[in-house]
């Protein structure tokens, strides 16, 4: 059973507090969307989940270990991430990128190519697999990030944003694929910005929302609750207004709250 | 692109072959003396240099995501400046185990120089970026400490000093190929080595730590490895330049940024090319040969622009 735990989480850089004693836990088979303003700390609390950043006080828990104490491989194998901004200096092909990702496994070269051609096709991007991914657009670049976290075969996935720099059509396309990893008994914390996408995972009663503001948790509440739109309005300071659609309730930001 | 691997594979052991023939007529038994006294194990010396520092080069390059990143970057070419210069002051004849006392201590600066950056890279916090300034750091302390030496230095140890910074292949026959060999060796086999966790790197650092990569042992390993592959090199030849920063921006622009033709590529035509380079320097002025490092600096500026100007198109 493996679980990602942030027990009274703080972590300070430079004297400010990105995280204030954060307290989370995402078990098996959880799916939490995380929101908040920016500069919120979202970012940096998977970056601490990942031992990117060290805890000022607290811990960071990964199958009851602190995550900085893991093995690197070890750690690959249980938790991998798709970060936001994916930079390409070195005109690899999307091929070569994605099977480096397979680095935490023992195996030949053959291996790892073919497991990355597998998932460069479940992610529709076998096109990018001989063009170098210096030359893809941003889009098309976070699809080969993303083939390298589905080749990395983690239990526990990780989105900054998964949908920045997509268009309409693929945003929901990377929404259901998050929904299927979740049904393949995957765990997954991923960052959002738009909580109505989060309809395209399914199973929305068993969706997590979980508000973070100035590194605290606010809420932690189910997708479907009632009061949502109140809570996701006092986080980021407007008033929300609920709609229902033909299949589902949409969330949307009508006006700035009165101070 | 394997035919083009193979193609090239040709022409650097054809450069080889042509770096020892070329030359003035040489007949009988001086001929003989001449090839295979002074030519072979030159070329052999110039193979050696030239695969370690491009090597080297290549996977500095790839450590600090950074196309300028080279051993002069972090500190090593610097170290073994001051060694040397420090040699030069006291007196530049005197042996140490039959060692010339520069070689030794070039090698001594160029180890010390890195292991100051090599420090700092260990620490868990530091990025990449910052391991390259601490680099620059040295390499700026380093230099001064140099002009002070040069400063006090009389004008016979300045000339053997310009000489040295030059950058040439020395005449030191089976010997000095033998007392390179085993260190460029094992250097360059060991980064070869490191071949997986580097191409993780190429989409940032943080993205392979989290694929499974230990970021402050992998950066150790490669700068402890490239420093002595280098510091080895520096003491014999003193600094060559461009031969670490130009091979590995030719191979990637030619055969791509797989780490896995990249490094083995440089290794080639590295040898190949300060080979090429070492011939031309015996020839170009008849009757007297030129350092080495000339030769490379005045081809390697031009072809780096060259580059350069055609990435961006």
């Amino acid at each position: 059973m493996t679980e990602l735990e942030f027990n009274e989480l703080s972590v300070t850089l430079k004297g400010r507090t990105l995280l204030d004693r954060v307290t989370l836990r995402i078990a098996r088979g959880d799916f939490v969307a995380l929101i908040g303003p920016n500069g919120a700390g979202k970012t940096t609390l998977l970056k601490a989940a990942l031992a990117l950043r060290a805890p000022s006080s607290g811990s960071v828990q990964l199958a009851s270990t602190p995550v900085a104490a893991l093995d690197a491989r070890r750690r690959a194998a249980l938790i991998a991430w798709l970060p936001q901004h994916i930079r390409a200096e070195e005109p690899l092909t999307g091929l070569e990128s994605v099977a480096a990702a397979r680095y935490r496994f023992h195996e030949s070269h053959a291996q790892s190519k073919r497991a990355a051609e597998r998932a460069l096709e479940r992610l529709g991007a076998s096109g990018y697999a001989n063009r170098r991914v210096t030359e893809l657009s941003g889009g098309e670049r976070q699809r080969v990030a993303f083939a390298c976290l589905l080749a990395q075969e983690a239990e526990i996935l990780l989105f900054d944003e998964p949908a920045n720099h997509l268009d309409p059509g693929q945003q929901l396309d990377v929404y259901r694929l998050l929904g299927e990893l979740w049904r393949e008994g995957r765990s997954v914390l991923c960052i959002n910005h738009d909580v109505n996408l989060l309809h395209q995972v399914g199973d929305a009663t068993r969706v997590r929302v979980v508000g973070l503001r100035a590194g605290r948790v606010m809420f932690d509440a189910p997708f479907d609750a009632p009061d949502l739109p109140e809570h996701m309005g006092r986080l980021f300071g407007v008033e929300m207004d609920s709609v229902q659609g033909s299949e589902q309730r949409f969330i949307m930001p009508r006006t700035r709250s009165k101070p | 692109m394997r035919a083009r691997t193979l193609s090239i594979l040709v022409s650097c052991v054809l450069l080889l072959l042509a770096a020892v023939l070329v030359g003035p007529r040489l007949e009988g038994a001086q001929g003989q003396f001449i090839i295979w006294q002074l030519r072979v194990p030159r070329v052999l010396v110039g193979m050696l240099v030239g695969a370690t520092l491009a090597l080297v080069g290549a996977v500095f390059q790839a450590l600090f995501q950074n196309p300028l990143a080279t051993s002069d970057t972090v500190g090593t070419t610097a170290g073994a400046t001051v060694g040397a210069l420090f040699a030069l002051a006291l007196d530049s004849s005197r042996t140490v185990q039959g060692l010339p006392l520069v070689t030794v201590c070039a090698f001594v600066g160029a180890l010390a120089g890195s292991l100051l950056v090599a420090s700092f890279a260990s620490s868990r916090s530091a990025h990449s970026s910052d391991v390259l300034l601490a680099g620059i750091a040295v390499t700026l302390a380093t230099s001064a400490l140099a002009s002070g030496i040069q400063y006090i230095s009389d004008s016979r140890a300045l000339f053997a000093a310009t000489q040295w910074s030059l950058g040439q292949l020395p005449q030191v026959g089976y010997r000095g190929v033998l007392l390179l060999a085993p260190l460029c060796a094992l250097s360059c086999a060991l980064l070869v080595l490191l071949t997986r966790s580097l191409q993780a790197f190429a989409l940032g650092e943080d993205l392979a730590h989290s694929q499974g990569v230990n970021v402050p042992r992998l950066r150790l390993f490669a700068l402890g490895l490239g420093s002595l592959g280098v510091a080895t090199c520096v003491a014999w030849c003193g600094p060559i330049a461009f031969v670490g920063l130009v091979v590995p921006h030719l191979v990637r622009r030619v055969l791509g940024s797989s780490y896995r033709v990249l490094l083995p590529m440089s290794l080639f035509v590295g040898a190949a090319l300060l080979v090429t380079c070492d011939a031309f320097a015996r020839l170009i002025v008849p009757g007297r040969e030129l350092p080495v490092g000339i030769v490379t600096a005045a081809l390697g500026a031009p072809t780096l622009v060259f580059l350069v100007a055609r990435g961006r198109r």
